[in-house]
């Protein structure tokens, strides 16, 4: 900002003097959070050394993690980050087109396709996630249907999240004012036209940073699967050593540090494309 | 020569509210027709009613010869109200850009998905109109960096570039800051002299005096009076039009 640039030779204004203050308290502030968040780290790393040490008397001793355990088995469970992020990204491609053919078809003056997309939406928000996903694995075989893990996983995934993400596309689709529409029409437009040329555009861009939030909660939703034992992703593979050699706590940790250290990156991915994708905007 | 626009007894209906009454109105080629009235007489409406954004609920509505009753239905309708629109252009109080769009986009979009006209030809006639409303110089540029006097001429020249029989403008410049009026007036006055024609709903009695051929008063739904603007403005005939000037005047 050009007001907090002393000009040289001149005594700040008061405008400046406001400016750098505030600037100052904001500044002190991310510094006093970050300071934080690493002691807050610090602590929780030290609570899982294994440290003895004496307080007041007594000889205390922090958590102690199998680092052998650690050591052999960390790269088999890691070798899960693909297959998470791999049928996470399969069912969120399911569920954003289900999404936007749900979010379609409530717009339709026809009761029939209206009432398919309410009637799948009710259903599935109406049941657990963790039902629909026996089904897919479980009961369908009995009917004869077997489909493979990966695609059992991705279908409960992706239909599920498909109900929940139609609201996002019903939120964009209704961002889109009045205004758009009639100008399109004054234009000559078709009704087809003026949804893919003028209002679906301008609703995916709106749908655009909520989509990648769904995407990191799916992340973690996707360890939902690994009950079932056929997608070997994180979640399934870290129980499966860790119920093996009985180190469940390493096992875990192990996954966990993975989840949050995905997410992070995927977070910070997700408020820059919302950063490039805000420029330029109205 | 036969009128541009011709409608015929045209009533309009929001449910039990009665917002047109049995309005019949002729634009003839290259006249500028400039609709006035009080706010809430339904002036919106009868433009709007014109290309069939507001479905009339009797009458027919007539432009360069393809007519359209309120009654008649299905796909042949759609067809005729299609063709209609084609035929008039229309300018917004609120702009109405596409956003997503940068000007030149927006001036050769429906040109390019509604008439199938090749891009090349599209940009060249585009660039010809944007020329037209001073506005070259923004061609590459969104809609969200232009002023509103600036997005009003883009608008004017994104209607203008489907090359209509007529432009219809719906209060163009109430939405824009007093000192961008002038240069969106400025356009529709050119627009004026080089033989458009014009309906203009407005509450610029400046711009009706100066460049209109006729002007309409509209009341409670219905057409009082109507004439030449040094009669309307000089010498009015109905007492409400009286009223409604002088009341003008006051604020
Ligand atoms: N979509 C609608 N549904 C119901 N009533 C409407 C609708 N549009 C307009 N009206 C009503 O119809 C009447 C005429 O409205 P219209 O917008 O045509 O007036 P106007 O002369 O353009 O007024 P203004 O100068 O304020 O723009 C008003 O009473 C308005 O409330
Ligand atoms: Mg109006």
């Amino acid at each position: 900002m050009s007001t907090a640039l002393p000009t040289p030779g001149q005594p700040k204004t008061q405008s400046q003097l406001i400016f750098e203050a505030q600037e100052r308290v904001k500044r002190n502030f991310q510094m006093g959070v970050t300071a934080s968040w690493i002691i807050l780290l610090a602590i929780l790393l030290f609570l899982f050394s294994g440290t003895k040490f004496t307080l007041g008397g007594f000889e205390l001793k922090t958590i102690h993690l199998d680092t052998a355990f650690i050591g052999e088995n960390a790269t088999f469970i890691a070798g899960g980050v693909w297959e998470t992020i791999g049928i996470s990204a399969l069912s969120i491609a399911l569920a954003t087109i289900l999404a936007l053919l749900a979010a379609l078809g409530r717009l339709s003056p026809f009761p029939p396709i209206y009432s398919v997309c309410t009637f799948y939406v009710s259903l599935i928000r109406g049941t657990p996630l963790y039902l629909q996903i026996f089904f897919f694995f479980l009961a369908l075989p009995q009917l004869g249907i077997v489909l493979p893990g990966l695609w059992a996983g991705t279908f409960a995934l992706g239909l599920n999240y498909g109900a929940y993400m139609s609201e996002i596309f019903r939120a964009g689709l209704s961002s889109v004012g009045k205004g758009q529409r009639e100008a399109a029409l004054a234009l000559g437009m078709t009704p087809t036209q003026m949804m893919t040329r003028i209002i679906l555009p301008q609703a995916l861009r709106f749908a655009i940073p909520p989509t990648g939030n769904e995407f990191i909660a799916m992340l973690k939703d996707s360890a939902l699967v690994s009950a079932t034992g056929f997608v070997h992703e994180l979640m399934w593979r870290a129980t499966k050593v860790g119920r093996a050699k009985f180190h469940n706590l390493e096992a875990l940790i192990i996954a966990a540090i993975f989840y949050w250290v995905m997410t992070l990156l995927f977070s910070a991915l997700q408020s820059r494309l919302e950063a490039r994708l805000s420029r330029g905007e109205r | 020569m036969p009128p541009i626009v011709k409608v015929s007894h045209l009533d309009k209906y929001f449910g039990r509210l009665h917002v047109l009454h049995d309005v019949s109105l002729e634009v003839q080629p290259q006249e500028v027709v400039c609709l006035i009235g009080r706010s809430g007489s339904g002036k919106s409406t009868l433009l709007r009613c014109i290309n069939f954004l507001e479905e009339p609920s009797a009458g027919t509505v007539e432009v360069d010869g393809l007519s359209v009753a309120a009654e008649w239905k299905g796909r042949q309708r759609r067809q005729l109200v299609h063709d209609l629109r084609l035929r008039t252009g229309m300018v917004f109080q609120e702009f109405n850009l596409f956003p997503h769009m940068t000007v030149i986009e927006n001036v050769i979009e429906a040109p390019v998905t509604v008439k199938n006209m090749e891009k090349d030809k599209a940009i060249a006639l585009g660039e010809k109109f944007l020329e037209k409303v001073g506005l070259m110089a923004k061609r590459d540029e969104y809609p969200a960096r232009l002023s509103g006097g600036q997005k009003q001429r883009v608008a004017i020249a994104r209607a203008l570039g489907m090359e209509p029989k007529v432009m219809l403008f719906d209060e163009p410049t109430s939405a824009l800051d007093p000192e961008l009026i002038g240069e969106v007036l400025e356009v529709m006055k050119a627009l004026a002299r080089e033989g458009t024609t014009m309906l203009v709903v407005t509450h610029e009695m400046g711009f009706a005096r100066d460049v209109a051929d006729r002007v309409v008063i509209m009341y409670e739904g219905e057409l009082i009076e109507q004439g030449p603007p040094s009669q309307i403005f000089g010498a009015p005939q109905d007492p409400r039009t009286k009223v409604f000037l002088e009341r003008y005047r006051a604020s």
